[in-house]
């Protein structure tokens, strides 16, 4: 509760200012709240193959932060998804992607304490072609790390994914977990709890609807 | 009178002067004062109370009463020392890793490590004389890997009776049994030694067909020959033998259905040394040395329905070396040495298992003692390795010991040890087909490869770091260790250490690039800085003839410098328990993985004249951190640790006066499990040993 009033308190601090110094565009800057989504399934395992790696259909989960679902793969080639999921794998709306004006980057900090977009921040979008994403792949390199020794994906602390919309607004994303239920599996879990319930993301996100890069 | 002096210097001869202070002449000369000999401070023989490093001996008398069997179950129950697991049971010294103590079987270096850990499992104890463990960095006289410290296992030669006969049987069937002869003439000594460990291993996971401890057969055999050419000259061969097997089945299960794999592992490490001594006045005697080892592990897998895996690690090792002791007086002595090695590892995870990878190493060192007063003795040394692989590395060291009193003690040292790039390290090419094909290549060729690969269209990204990766430093620290040594009184002694060491140019593997398809490539570089730090605390007090306590505990602190620089700069966050993350504070850091902060060990002793003995050990070990799962890449107080826990073990027997002994003893008594974090440690066991010593003929 502290938390929140806390969070208000400041989007209000924010929006006076932000109010007092921008009369003419008459923006009301409102402070938006943070929506969980969990267990958001993306391109989960079928089976272990012969060469011992995962098996799945290679898939991707297209998802609308603007309307907070997840939006039919015959929907790719628009602009109604923001974000997209296939296991490790994050993309934008945008670049090689997508049809829209997506992009990305990854901030260092913390979710509740990064409260505006700075003027200079440079958004990426995905390039296919060169392996190069506005959410880079690879344990340690974006929002997660992959422990060899554990099989385990655990979500980086202090990532958090800033997004540009299919539309050109912006969002932030913290990932939770990679796993069913919310929850980093303990290193001890069974080789098949291992396998099978990974590739779901319960994430957090807050979606700024006017066009504002504040939070 | 005049003359024992005289032999006694002649005897004292090198690393193989150990075979010699077991003749009874030297022994009894030098144990008048109950003050041990130690060889491997040095390099020449010193009685333990004159070292200027703090060093450890543990006798065979000890091994035997507490009933271990291999290396490993003796180390545990030091000060200063923990076990570690995976890649075999390697030791923690000081907070060091595995990699960074150098293992000596009378003097020579073990080889065939797996991931940096040579497995100490098999080392049988069965006719080890002593085991000397030096505290500190010390490649000042042995070179690589003697960062944390050296442990030296000296074996009995040509001591006691002609013929031993053991045999021991406890749980898991585990089934010891040794062999011992010796022969003695005026100039001619040898003993034989052969070991046999058969043990059906053990799971102690809940419903797994897997065994945590694999069965294994051993078997092992050391030869030692010395042979006194002249009252001047002798010579002296070692070898020694093991061969071992291991089984393993696999059992995955996936979708219901499970796959049974069976791995087998043949390993077979044979080592050989020769040693020349020669003495050419009371001043100056010399040593040439050859010493060749080879470690062959061959490893198959056989699943039903998958691919044959096959894995092959054959390591060489040969050197030559030359030791030459001067005393210019009184007080002053020097040892000057030089040696070549040529090392060499075939592996199925470089480019050919067929192509050996070679790396030559040539050295020289010396070291000067100097006594200016009673109290005072001052040792300086000083080593060089010059390297083909990598760059060449100077080792120096500083030591003293100041007497204060008979009562009090204090010795000072302060040195470099480094440890050199192994060959995993620099020549490694292995592609994980299974997890992300992922490549890593070792930092000799890794520019290489790549630029191979880049040629053929390969490659996708290349990082700065790439373009780091020439010359692999060897990996270095500086350790300062601190020892006060407290006689209280007849009966009780302590002494308390502090030590620190410093370490820089840590290898690390980074990711220097990417595949076209965005797959990691990997390299090795030197990045990492960390710290351990601590105390240490040892005592022993008699309580009557029968009676006595002794006892040790360890205080460790250790951390990566650029994790809390990283930390103390506000860049590393932590997550609460909804996953949500937040700042991360300093003092929540907990510093090294696999390090505890306490480590105590006491043990109560009771020998009576009658020959009968009991000990009661027990060993708490505080909880250490495992496993990174709250995403920030250091160890704070929310990741995974390892609980804490106490091990009692016990061990009672008694000689008889026909030569025969018997022991029973209890492991784990109060049968601590933990199978993930301590796969070392099977639940309590029990067993019942029998030993057989040939009576000597008195006249």
């Amino acid at each position: 509760m502290k938390m929140n009033l806390q969070k208000i308190a400041m989007g209000l601090g924010l929006s006076i200012a932000l109010v007092a110094c921008s009369k003419d565009e008459e923006t009301i800057v409102v402070p938006v709240s943070a929506i969980t989504v969990k267990d958001l399934a993306a391109d989960t395992v079928t089976g272990l193959g012969l060469d011992g790696r995962p098996q799945s259909a290679l898939t991707t989960t297209y998802y609308s932060l603007v309307d907070n679902k997840a939006i039919a793969s015959t929907d790719a080639a628009s602009t109604k998804w923001d974000i997209a999921f296939s296991s490790t794998k994050i993309l934008i709306n945008g670049g090689t992607s997508g049809p829209g004006i997506g992009g990305a980057f990854v901030h260092i900090g913390s979710f509740d304490t990064f409260t505006s977009i700075p003027a200079d921040s440079i958004f990426k979008t995905d390039n296919a072609n060169a392996a190069s994403y506005a959410i880079p792949l690879g344990s340690g390199k974006a929002w997660y790390t992959y422990d060899g020794l554990t099989t385990l994906v655990s979500p980086i602390a202090g990532r958090v994914l800033v997004i540009r919309t299919a539309t050109g607004k912006y969002a932030k994303i913290e990932i939770i977990s990679y796993y069913k239920g919310g929850v980093t599996l303990p290193s001890t879990a069974s080789v098949n709890d291992k396998l099978f319930k990974q590739r779901y993301y319960t994430f957090r996100y807050a979606y700024q609807p006017n066009g504002s890069k504040t939070f | 009178m005049k003359k024992i002096p005289c032999l006694l210097f002649f005897l004292i001869l090198l690393q193989s002067a150990n075979l010699f202070a077991q003749s009874r002449f030297v022994k009894d000369t030098l144990d008048v004062s109950g003050d041990s000999v130690v060889v491997t401070a040095t390099r020449t023989e010193r009685k333990l109370s004159n070292l200027t490093v703090p060093v450890t001996i543990i006798n065979a008398k000890t091994i035997q009463q507490n009933g271990s069997l291999r290396l490993t179950d003796i180390l545990k129950e030091q000060t200063g020392i923990n076990l570690t697991s995976g890649f075999g049971a390697g030791i923690q010294l000081q907070g060091l890793n595995p990699d960074y103590t150098i293992i000596l079987i009378n003097g020579e270096p073990l080889v065939g490590r797996t991931a940096g850990v040579l497995d100490l499992n098999r080392i049988a104890l069965g006719n080890i004389k002593k085991i000397e463990i030096v505290k500190g960095p010390s490649s000042s006289l042995y070179g690589s890997e003697a960062m944390a410290g050296v442990i030296n296992i000296i074996t009995d030669a040509s001591m006691g009776a002609p013929l031993t006969i053991g045999l021991r049987y406890g749980t898991y069937n585990t089934v010891d049994a040794n062999l011992e002869t010796k022969l003695q003439t005026k100039h001619f000594q040898y003993q034989g030694f052969l070991n046999s460990y058969l043990t059906d291993g053990y799971s102690i996971r809940p419903n797994s067909n897997s065994r945590v401890r694999t069965p294994i057969e051993r078997y092992s055999t050391t030869q030692q020959i010395k042979w006194d050419l002249s009252s001047k000259t002798n010579f002296v061969l070692n070898t020694r033998y093991t061969n071992e097997q291991i089984q393993n089945e696999i059992a995955v299960t996936n979708n219901g259905v499970t796959i049974y794999s069976i791995g087998k592992e043949n390993i077979k490490d044979f080592n050989a040394s020769a040693s020349l001594n020669h003495r050419f006045s009371k001043n100056l005697k010399t040593s040439l040395r050859t010493y060749t080892t080879t470690y062959d592990a061959v490893q198959n897998l056989l699943t039903i329905n998958g691919l044959p895996y096959r894995d092959v690690l054959n390591h060489n090792f040969k050197r030559i070396e030359n030791q030459t002791d001067w005393d210019l007086s009184k007080n002053l002595q020097a040892v000057f040495g030089m040696g070549a090695v040529w090392e060499g590892v075939k592996s199925s995870r470089y480019d050919s298992e067929k192509l050996r990878k070679q790396n030559d190493i040539q050295y020289a060192f010396t070291q000067w003692e100097w006594k200016p007063s009673e109290k005072l003795t001052l040792i300086g040394g000083l080593r060089f390795d010059q390297n083909t692989q990598f760059a060449s590395a100077y080792s120096p060291k500083l030591s003293m010991l100041y007497k204060l009193n008979p009562q009090h003690q204090f010795r000072f040292s302060i040195g470099q040890g480094f440890k050199a790039p192994d060959f995993r390290q620099l020549f490694l090419d292995f592609t994980n087909a299974a997890a992300g094909s992922y490549s890593v290549f070792g930092a000799a060729q890794a520019q290489q490869v790549i630029a191979r690969l880049d040629a053929l269209g390969q490659i996708g990204n290349l990082f700065p770091n790439y373009y780091l990766l020439k010359a692999l430093k060897p990996e270095y620290s500086n350790g300062m260790h601190f020892t006060w040594d407290w006689k209280i009184n007849s009966s009780s002694v302590m002494s308390v250490q502090l030590f620190r060491n410093d370490i820089k140019n840590l290898i690390e593997s980074q990711q220097v690039g990417t595949y076209i398809s965005g797959a990691q490539i990997f390299s090795y570089i030197n990045i990492g800085r960390a710290f351990t730090t601590g105390f240490e605390v040892e005592g022993q007090h008699r309580f009557n003839a029968n009676w006595s306590i002794n006892g040790g505990y360890q205080y460790l602190r250790t951390g990566d410098k650029d994790q809390i620089a990283a930390i103390k700069s506000g860049t590393v966050y932590t997550k609460n328990s909804q996953g949500y993350s937040r700042l991360m504070k300093l003092n929540e850091y907990v510093g090294l993985p696999n390090t505890s902060t306490h480590k105590l060990q006491v043990k109560l002793n009771y020998n009576s004249p009658k020959g009968y003995y009991l000990n009661l050990r027990a060993i708490y070990r505080s909880r250490w951190a495992v496993n990174n799962n709250n995403g920030n890449e250091v160890f704070d107080n929310g990741d995974v640790f390892a609980s804490g826990y106490v091990a009692i073990n016990s061990a009672a027997g008694k000689s008889f006066k026909n030569g025969v002994s018997i022991q029973g003893g209890i492991d784990n008594i109060s049968n601590y499990i933990d199978a993930t974090n301590l796969p070392n440690l099977p639940g309590r066991t029990f067993y019942t040993s029998i030993k057989y010593e040939l009576q000597q003929n008195k006249n």
